[in-house]
């Protein structure tokens, strides 16, 4: 009886395609994504005032007044390497008693960590391994020496190009 | 070798002894175009818009306030006599006493006068791009850089000169001033840009409380790792030319700068900074440039003065801050001759405003009643200038109110003939076309 092969086959075909019950789920997935970005974003430049607004507020832990900051403004357009003269006004800073640095034991001791730690306050992102072991191995090369301290390492990162990006 | 590796290797080498000059920011392969005529350029901008009639033409109050006054006002500059009465310009109580002169001979004496010349705008923006960029594109916007290359980048670029051998000395950071010392254009640019500072707020009280108090690093133990760090970080972050914030000195032209300011403070605390007797204003901008050329010792140096400028709403001032350019620009020439061994004898001065006045008064009276002048007519495209210095011809005056030589984009050639480069400057096809050496146009 054709009928009953036809009948007989289209239950079969529904058997293989019959909904299921739903499992329950009770956890969800997250996509992991690194909380801190790299350095390929920044492509804009920090105004004057933002660039010392961020950085006083990275040094003192507190911010600077307006008029500071204008002040500042006024004597970075008067230079025309800018560089130059933010690495000047920044040791500028570094003489006062009250900029905020790390000691140099913890910079020996706990090298990675500083770097790490650096990398963040600085350019808001971890460094990349390759970053990571250059610096560690600078440091540790620098033990020799002993005017090398945090502030040079700071005085770096305030004055690097990425810095100026955001 | 086979043929056709040689071929492949001669059409590599021609290729890169075309190119390589193209992409070193300093240093030249190939020998200057022309035998310099001198070692440095000194550029000044006798500027703020100079009255033809007032200046050069020594009519005093007869062409301007309509008072039977004439006399010459800069006598550092021109040769002349003053005037006899009405004397205003001066210092003291009234303007009343002339400032003595510095120069036994003038610069008249000395060099050569275009008397009069022809500018490309009679405003201050516009007059100053053609006078650094040697253009005659009159629609230079404010607040960007110029659209043409500067007088610094040929030089840089064509010249092979390091950034700490080219400064422009600015008297403000107004009117976009700080950003004449490279232009935008996509082949030049800000690696072959000059080093800037505007000495009145870098060395005055902002700088002071800014940088005064910068740490002394040693060389070695402390700049050197630090510039070591900062040019991993750098070469790390890869930053685009377009994006430069800046001009870019070498580590050892860094340290030499920073010691530059530092060295200032302490020389203007001691009071041995080289100012002319009469300072103040334009006068304390060229003691400065007069500083960065003792230390610096530049192939070139522009530097800018604008007091004159007070002219739109006071004459007195004018005619006193005219006087007053003269002592300044009179003293810069006898410190280089005298004070400056490495550069006596080597050094060509030029000296150009960047416009004129108008022919009328506005409606603007000052204290002695005398009406004050804008700039913008065709009479404010009537300046003079000069040059003086080895191989320029002396006591020579080109041209006349009737027979007008010379346009103000010819100095950036005339700095190109100076140095050696100007077949180049010609040929990069950026200056304005009718520019020529003011050598030739003797």
């Amino acid at each position: 009886m054709p009928i009953f092969k036809i009948a007989f086959f289209s239950l079969a075909v529904l058997f293989f395609v019959q909904c299921k019950k739903e499992k329950l789920i009770t956890n969800y997935e997250v996509v992991e994504t690194p909380s801190f970005g790299d350095n390929l974003n920044k492509d804009k430049d920090k105004t004057n005032i933002e660039f010392h607004g961020i950085l006083t507020t990275n040094l003192f832990q507190k911010p600077s007044s307006i008029n500071e900051l204008t002040r500042t403004d006024r004597v970075i357009q008067s230079c025309g390497d800018k560089t130059l003269i933010n690495e000047v006004i920044i040791s500028n800073y570094m003489n006062t008693s009250f900029v905020k640095l790390p000691t140099r034991k913890f910079m020996l001791d706990s090298t990675e960590k500083f770097v790490t730690d650096t990398y963040i306050r600085f350019f808001i992102r971890r460094p990349t391994e390759a970053e990571k072991t250059w610096f560690i191995n600078f440091i540790n090369s620098s033990k020799a020496n002993p005017n090398f301290r945090p502030e040079l390492v700071y005085s770096s990162f305030s004055a690097s190009d990425e810095y100026m990006f955001y | 070798m086979k043929r056709r590796e040689f071929v492949k290797k001669a059409a590599t080498l021609t290729a890169g002894s075309l190119v390589m000059p193209y992409l070193l920011p300093s240093g030249r392969l190939f020998a200057k175009t022309n035998a310099p005529l001198a070692e440095h350029v000194v550029y000044v901008i006798f500027g703020g818009g100079l009255r033809q009639q007032d200046s050069i033409l020594q009519r005093y109050l007869a062409d301007s306030q309509d008072f039977a006054a004439e006399g010459n006002l800069l006598h550092n500059m021109l040769e002349g006599t003053p005037p006899t009465s009405k004397i205003a310009y001066g210092i003291g109580e009234g303007g009343t006493q002339p400032i003595p002169k510095i120069l036994s001979k003038t610069i008249q004496k000395q060099g050569t006068i275009f008397s009069e010349m022809r500018a490309i705008s009679g405003g201050h923006y516009g007059g100053l791009n053609s006078l650094i960029t040697g253009s005659g594109v009159a629609g230079q916007g404010l607040k960007v850089r110029p659209i043409n290359p500067t007088v610094f980048e040929y030089a840089r670029r064509f010249g092979g000169f390091k950034a700490t051998d080219t400064w422009f000395i600015g008297n403000s950071i107004g009117n976009s001033l700080p950003l004449l010392n490279s232009s935008n254009h996509p082949d030049f640019g800000l690696p072959y840009g000059a080093n800037f500072f505007a000495p009145n707020i870098t060395f005055g009280s902002d700088g002071y409380a800014t940088l005064q108090n910068a740490k002394i690093y040693h060389p070695q133990e402390e700049l050197e790792p630090m510039y070591k760090m900062k040019n991993f970080l750098d070469n790390s972050f890869n930053i685009k030319k377009g994006d430069m914030p800046g001009i870019r000195n070498t580590d050892d032209e860094r340290t030499k700068i920073k010691e530059f300011i530092s060295n200032t403070f302490v020389r203007q605390a001691a009071g041995q900074l080289p100012m002319p007797p009469v300072g103040g204003g334009d006068g304390a901008t060229i003691g400065y440039a007069a500083e960065v050329l003792r230390v610096f010792k530049p192939k070139l140096l522009v530097v800018n003065m604008s007091g004159i400028d007070g002219c739109h709403s006071n004459f007195t001032g004018y005619i006193q801050a005219m006087h007053r350019a003269d002592h300044a620009l009179g003293f810069l020439w006898n410190y280089i001759e005298t004070q400056i061994p490495e550069m006596s004898g080597k050094t060509i001065m030029c000296f150009v405003p960047e416009c004129g006045r108008n022919k009328d008064h506005n409606p603007i009276m000052d204290a002695n009643d005398w009406y004050g002048y804008d700039h913008g007519d065709a009479n404010s495209l009537r300046v003079f200038g000069g040059m003086v210095g080895p191989n320029v011809p002396a006591n020579l005056m080109v041209g006349n109110e009737a027979n007008p030589i010379g346009k103000v984009t010819d100095f950036n050639l005339t700095i190109a003939e100076i140095l050696g480069y100007k077949s180049e400057v010609q040929g990069a096809g950026l200056i304005d076309s009718q520019a020529k050496s003011l050598f030739e146009r003797i």
